[in-house]
């Protein structure tokens, strides 16, 4: 008994671990080295951690922490399972893949003080999203997440940049407000606020126009959060002027957390039976695929271009959510894996290239195929696996939704998918030749340092990693359908958590060893 | 809980108001905005201390002493919480905007983003 309490305990390490490092860095007033050692081991544990879980959860089952020992429908739950597992292992590489960037981009005494407590506060406020079991504690989540984030985007920002983070403040304040008015409405629906517990309520309310309203305003605060097409306006603006690593972070993580929620919520805690609203669902996912890439197309700035394809590709995954049969979550979540990493990676590439070029604007860039080949190949690899080519991760994850798309009939849409994925060729290529295949500009040469070659380095890692999710596809999938599976099996879930409350208060036995 | 409407009207004016004001071109206007817009929120959930179907939420205790039922604790507990944190966030847009000011030398969302007012040129893109 004391050893699987113990094991139950690690659910909340994601959370309590960021912080306290957090918090440890935030004892430096100035950033040190061991500050930098620090983070990279706290995000390095995590890493390893959240690995740990996704195989013990996979072989075990979810596991359930009562915070604070209250019984399950009252007090707040904490669940781990396998969707969540991979989310947090997505979340704590991402964060080191771009914590090593800024490390190799600046020396310690340049670097921003708060930078690094406030990445550490942001991945804490992401992992709790992740393995919260309860919407209210979901509203903290997203608030801890948000505040950390509107310090990170205007901490470095210069007199031009400090603007854009007003539409990314005022669209997620009314959308925390919106947020809050859902959990009234769920509370006073179900007279509970915990997942497990609603999953049972909310099966006897199907059909009821009380939870469709509910349900369309939590589409409409996790569409927000996620990007999807009328509400996406605050994304493009606000990702390309953050420092590169940070821009990097936000646009791997950040919007996918709002595909998570909407999984969660539309996958686990709404009845499945509520087909309208996912047709709905489906139909703003296409317009966000196409109107995403047409924004791009006329970009002519790196990062600006990658940001408008966060928003195209985002429509990829909440499509898959919108088919929704267990193969359609799978591949959302194969997409959301495929996803994060190239992202993270090409925002990292535009990094790279601001930082060789002096500039990340398209008519002023050149002639870095010759100064940097590597970063080059790494380029080319992670874009061919955004435009979907095979045998890149990215094609499978593509293959999957629009196989599932053909099945169920959905023409226009995979012919949107598909022209999509054109225009996000034709936007890459844009890229390669205006950064990598045109010469320099004769009064502005590339210059290499070590600070880019070490740059390129983790940029090559990431590559490397991307390469690996598509060749060993055949694994990624497996773990995906199997999330899935363990998503949709809401009785699983809600059984679950009840089991929970058997763990702390056992059976009186006499002799029992006590907890 | 059988008649709301006066708490009902009440969120719909505060919501209805809220939203106007953000939509102003005046970052104070904005700022205000988002206070009702988070009092808003908070009054729905006062509004929902309990069952609208009559029934009693589930932790509440039946029946006192006095002949008084004691209200159900947890819409308080999320007021609380989503007081703090609409504090902390509105302190952060207080200092945003007037971040904002300082650098730009303007309160009015439009001037913000026109494309004539900008500074110095040549500073552009080394971000």
């Amino acid at each position: 008994m004391k050893f699987f309490e113990t094991m139950d305990n690690l659910v909340a390490l994601p959370v309590i671990f960021p912080a306290v490092a957090a918090l440890f860095c935030l004892l430096a007033p100035r950033p040190t080295v061991w500050r930098r050692v620090l983070s990279v081991l706290a995000m390095g544990g995590l890493l390893a951690h959240a690995l740990w879980t996704v195989c013990h959860v996979m072989a075990e089952g979810p596991m359930v922490l009562r915070l604070g020992g209250w019984l399950a429908p009252y007090g707040i739950v904490l669940v781990t399972d396998t969707l969540a597992g991979i989310m947090l292992a997505l979340s704590s590489f991402t964060a080191l893949a771009c914590a090593l960037f800024g490390f190799a981009e600046e020396q310690t005494a340049d670097e921003h003080p708060l930078r690094l407590p406030l990445l550490l506060f942001l991945l804490c406020g992401i992992n709790l999203t992740f393995v919260t079991g309860d919407l209210f504690n979901l509203f903290v989540a997203f608030e801890v997440m948000l505040l950390a984030s509107y310090g990170l985007m205007t901490l470095e920002s210069g007199a031009r940049e400090s603007r854009q983070a007003l539409p990314y403040l005022t669209l997620n304040l009314a959308g925390s407000a919106l947020f809050l008015a859902v959990c009234g409405h769920t509370y006073s629906l179900f007279g509970t606020l915990n997942f497990g517990e609603i999953i049972g309520r909310a099966d006897l309310l199907a059909g009821d126009y009380r939870l469709t309203l509910l349900a369309v305003l939590m589409l409409l605060v996790f569409g927000l959060k996620a990007g999807v097409f009328p509400l996406y306006h605050w994304l493009p603006g606000s990702y390309s002027v953050m420092p590169a690593p940070m821009a990097a972070f936000y646009a791997g993580m950040l919007t996918k957390v709002g595909v998570y929620v909407l999984i969660r919520i539309f996958g686990t805690v709404l009845p499945p039976s509520m087909t309208d609203l996912h047709t709905l669902i489906a139909w703003t996912a296409g317009l966000t695929m196409v109107i995403g890439v047409l924004g791009a197309v006329g970009q002519g700035r790196v990062q600006t271009i990658l940001s408008y394809h966060i928003v195209s590709q985002i429509g990829f995954m909440v499509l898959a959510i919108g088919l929704f049969t267990p193969f359609a979550i799978a591949a959302a979540i194969f997409y959301i894996i495929h996803h994060i990493i190239v992202k993270s990676a090409l925002f990292l590439v535009g990094g790279s290239v601001a930082r060789l070029n002096g500039t990340d604007d398209l008519s002023r860039t050149g002639g870095l195929w010759r100064a940097a080949p590597w970063l080059g190949i790494a380029f080319v690899l992670q874009a061919m696996s955004l435009a979907g080519l095979p045998p890149l991760s990215g094609f499978w994850g593509k293959f999957m939704i629009i196989q599932e798309g053909l099945t169920q009939g959905e023409w226009v849409l995979v012919a949107c998918s598909l022209v999509a994925s054109a225009l996000t060729l034709l936007s890459m290529l844009k890229i390669w030749l205006g950064a990598f295949w045109k010469d320099a500009p004769v009064d502005r040469p590339p210059v290499v340092s070590g600070g880019s070659r070490r740059m390129s380095v983790v940029v090559v890692g990431m590559a490397c990693v991307s390469l690996v999710i598509g060749f060993g596809a055949e694994t990624f999938v497996r773990v995906a359908k199997h999330a899935a599976d363990e998503t949709l099996d809401r009785a699983g879930y809600a059984a679950n958590v009840r089991a929970a409350n058997d763990t702390v208060y056992p059976a009186k036995t006499p002799g029992a060893p006590k907890p | 809980m059988t008649n709301q409407l006066e708490a009902a009207v009440l969120i719909a004016v505060l919501f209805g108001s809220g939203i106007f004001l953000c939509l102003s071109r005046r970052m104070l206007s904005m700022l205000f905005g988002f206070l009702m817009l988070s009092n808003a929120a908070n009054l729905v959930l006062i509004a929902i201390s309990g069952d609208p179907t009559g029934k009693r939420a589930a932790t509440v205790v039946e029946g006192a002493a006095d002949g008084r039922a004691p209200v159900d604790p947890l819409p308080q507990a999320l007021i609380l919480t989503a007081i703090v944190i609409g504090f902390a966030v509105a302190a952060y847009l207080t200092v945003l905007i007037y971040r904002l000011y300082t650098d730009r030398g303007t309160a009015n969302v439009t001037t913000l983003f026109d494309a004539k007012a900008e500074p110095v040129a040549g500073k552009e893109d080394l971000s």
